[in-house]
């Protein structure tokens, strides 16, 4: 391990990580287990072994050369067998689908189940560089201008992504309607699920009258809301806890309390992570890496108690980076907020290769982010912790954190990435794009797999000398 | 078609806008002003709302915006619902760009009769407050057979279109329907015309129908008539079934309306529809979906699945540059009805 700290910091390809690997001892490699378990539980491997594995865009991307990233991404490259081996040795698996962030800590919070995001599958054609599951969604009939998360219903079709699930929570209301047909879709294919309501914030703002104070309460980032909102996900979520009492026999609400504080550490060291990464004078981590961490905030990658040990390794490290004064980056480059998660992780190192950094996201999991109340009744607490969330209120409110720090001259730049004919784009984009009218915004539709071109490169290079 | 300056003068300057039809007409009403829902479609409204969202948004939401900012002195407020998702941020788009008050409802996606509830209660209070009036039973009782009789006006108007053979248009009833949802009720009347019609019946489901759809309805009936439908615009507004005639009696009858496409699980939607399709002893089906509508978009597969007709699937973006193309279309579905009819299909 003291050899591998002594390495410059710095984006390397598969074969210099493959080079790399080799100096790591087996004890190293057999160390870090998912499931903690020791017989088949090792996830270490070089990323050319899931270039191999079909993850063909591998070759193209570029990669934090720290031990601590190679141990992030063989972890979460290997989410299938993971979840396969959750079934093989009786885990119950929950699909949860669609809230992005608060669902999991209720499964999480029941003995040997595991909560997992099928959306999360929305990387999968991109890193394969294939069109394969989105041909089979439009075989099964959904729409090709729809967000790319349709590919949901071909890995539901073809029952090898992961394994049929135990139970599924899907949440849907004042939500994007791409997923929640994507939803609809799945239950008509025979699936059994649970429907939850996701209520709207509402804003005073989009009220008549300007509510008394003792009827509205107040997010932790400042978003006002009626609190009855409160009150029906809080009723939602008591439906959620009996459903998972039902299906595993237990009902200890000690266990929501600790998951909630485990849970919580978690949101912290990534907060901690992604205000080192943004203030420090070299970035420490490369965007793609600091996307990855993200959004293990929804569910740990399906093992949440190994992701958090390495989220706690990652974090030592961006400390000791920032420390040190080095990272992967170049000093000068030049600060963006990026807007919504681009489905194809190229386009987060092609923005740093023409000598952007990304100091500021809004990846529409705003409610996975924010630390959840550990004073108050637990489940109320998940209900408070959701009406941060980014896609159930206005362009306005998603918008402020950016907009804060552009006045602060903290960011020069905004990108929003979009998906033609995704609901919440098609709206929000052009309003956020006034909003933020003080940097230039550059607005792109991500393509479909491969399609990246010469054309949304001279784009983004135009971005660039325009911020520069 | 765009509105121009002598008809937008026309309208009235006392409007309360919505968007869906879960909100209770006859509460808008109670207010004094006049309910008018906003169903425009048209290109140029449509090119008008493009300054604000993408070119990928609903055409209908595009268009409605596109009107807004051509009409906003026209509007007393718009109140509008969480229905699908782009209809819901439209509503945003407005609060953000104009001064127009807005109203949003959290209408559940889910089967949750006590958050519509409260949110009924919720909206009552603020028009209650923001208009200065009290909603006691006296007058929502007064809205409500005000409605009520009109929307039975329309089921016997209804009645002939779905009658066999069809003795009235969905042109006609198009026409008069516009009235109920533009908030025009008095020119709403029984006499109309003789429109006796022997072409095949088909039933049409899908995306709403707007005010200015008619050259598209006229296209379908030259050799076709439509007699019964699923869509807002046309008759989904006029078969809400109210008992009570009080504030409760209209959350139980909208809530529990012919459930629209976009409520999870949807199962509720295809067990009217294949009922009306039954009754109507329509020999086909024509959907008739908006671009980039999702509702509609992802459920063409299952309808094709589920309805055991003959369909005609119709994208639109309000644009009637393909016409030549859709009377191509519409002639090659009538020839599979008519080989379904003759048993060669």
């Amino acid at each position: 391990m003291k050899k591998v700290k002594r390495i410059i910091p710095k984006k390397i390809g598969l074969d210099a990580w493959s080079k790399q690997f080799q100096d790591f001892p087996d004890e190293t490699i057999k160390k870090y287990r998912y499931y903690n378990n020791n017989e088949w539980g090792v996830y270490l491997s070089p990323p050319a072994t899931f270039m191999v594995y079909g993850l063909r865009e591998l070759k193209r991307l570029k990669f934090d050369n720290s031990f601590e990233s190679l141990r992030m991404w063989g972890f979460v490259f290997n989410e299938t067998e993971r979840l396969f081996r959750a079934r093989q040795i009786n885990k119950k698996i929950i699909a949860t689908m669609g809230d992005l962030g608060i669902v999991p800590i209720l499964v999480l919070s029941f003995p040997d189940c595991v909560p997992f995001y099928p959306e999360c599958l929305w990387w999968t054609p991109f890193f394969k560089e294939s069109t394969e599951l989105l041909d089979t969604a439009s075989k099964l009939g959904t729409p090709e201008a729809t967000c790319f998360s349709r590919v949901v219903v071909s890995a539901f079709h073809k029952r090898s992504y992961f394994p049929k699930p135990d139970l599924i929570i899907a949440s849907t209301g004042a939500s994007c309607d791409d997923y929640s047909c994507v939803m609809q879709v799945v239950e008509d294919m025979g699936y059994e699920i649970m429907w939850v309501e996701i209520p709207y914030r509402k804003n005073p703002e989009f009220m008549l009258i300007k509510p008394k104070i003792q009827e509205l309460e107040k997010t932790e980032q400042g978003f006002s809301y009626p609190k009855v909102i409160e009150e029906y996900l809080v009723k939602e979520y008591h439906r959620i806890w009996e459903r998972l009492f039902k299906l595993t026999g237990v009902n200890n609400p000690h266990r929501l309390v600790e998951t909630i504080k485990k849970v919580n550490r978690l949101r912290s060291l990534v907060a901690e992570i992604k205000t080192l990464n943004a203030r420090a004078e070299v970035a420490p981590l490369p965007g793609l890496e600091m996307m990855t961490i993200e959004f293990g905030n929804l569910y740990g990658y399906a093992d949440f108690d190994e992701w958090l040990d390495i989220i706690q390794m990652i974090h030592a490290l961006v400390k000791n980076r920032v420390e040190k004064g080095v990272g992967v980056l170049k000093k000068d480059a030049i600060p963006i907020a990026w807007i919504t998660p681009s489905a194809d992780p190229y386009l987060l190192n092609l923005v740093e290769e023409i000598g952007c950094r990304i100091v500021e996201t809004e990846y529409v999991i705003n409610q996975a982010m924010v630390k959840i109340e550990e004073d108050i009744e637990p489940i109320r607490a998940l209900a408070r912790s959701f009406i941060n969330g980014s896609l159930i209120g206005s362009p306005a409110e998603r918008v402020k954190n950016i907009k804060e720090r552009i006045a602060k001259k903290e960011i020069r730049g905004v990108l929003i990435t979009n998906m033609l004919g995704a609901s919440h784009c098609a709206m929000e984009t052009r309003i956020m794009e006034r909003l933020l009218s003080d940097v230039p915004v550059l607005s792109l539709d991500v393509p479909a797999p491969f399609g990246i071109t010469q054309q949304i490169k001279t784009r983004l290079e135009a971005f660039v000398e325009t911020i520069r | 078609m765009e509105l121009n300056q002598t008809e937008s003068q026309k309208l009235p300057t006392d409007l309360i806008g919505y968007t869906c039809s879960y909100i209770p007409v006859e509460l808008l009403s109670a207010t004094g002003l006049r309910p008018y829902r906003l169903l425009h479609g048209a290109l140029g409204l449509s090119q008008k709302g493009e300054q604000l969202v993408r070119v990928d948004a609903c055409p209908l939401v595009k268009s409605n915006l596109g009107f807004i900012l051509e009409n906003q002195k026209n509007f007393a407020c718009i109140i509008g619902s969480t229905g699908c998702d782009m209809s819901r941020r439209f509503l945003e788009v407005i609060r953000l760009m104009t001064v127009i008050p807005v109203y949003i409802f959290n209408n559940p996606r889910t089967q949750n009769f006590d958050i519509y509830s409260n949110e009924i209660d919720l909206m009552v209070k603020e028009l209650e407050q923001f208009f200065h009036r009290r909603f006691d039973r006296g007058l929502i009782q007064r809205e409500c057979e005000r409605w009520e009789k009109v929307r039975s006006i329309l089921r016997q108007v209804d009645a002939r279109r779905r009658a066999n053979p069809s003795t009235l248009s969905t042109k006609t009833f198009h026409n008069l329907v516009s009235h109920y949802y533009q908030g025009d009720i008095e020119k709403i009347k029984i006499d109309l015309p003789d429109e006796m019609s022997y072409k095949p019946r088909v039933y049409l489901i899908g995306s709403p129908i707007s005010y200015e759809a008619e050259p598209i309805i006229e296209l379908l009936e030259k050799r076709l008539r439509i007699c019964g439908d699923f869509n807002c615009g046309l008759s989904r507004g006029i078969y809400i079934n109210l008992q009570e005639k009080t504030i409760d009696g209209l959350k139980k009858a909208y809530y529990y309306q012919p459930a629209c496409i976009f409520k999870r699980p949807n199962k509720s939607y295809y067990e009217w529809i294949q009922r009306e399709i039954t009754e109507t002893k329509s020999t086909g089906v024509i959907v008739y979906v908006l671009d980039y509508c999702d509702n509609f978009d992802f459920e063409v597969f299952k309808m094709e699945k589920r309805i055991n007709l003959p369909i005609l699937k119709l994208k639109s973006d309000f644009s009637f540059q393909n016409m030549s193309q859709l009377k191509v279309r519409i002639d090659a579905f009538i020839e599979v009805l008519g080989s379904l009819r003759a048993g060669i299909v």
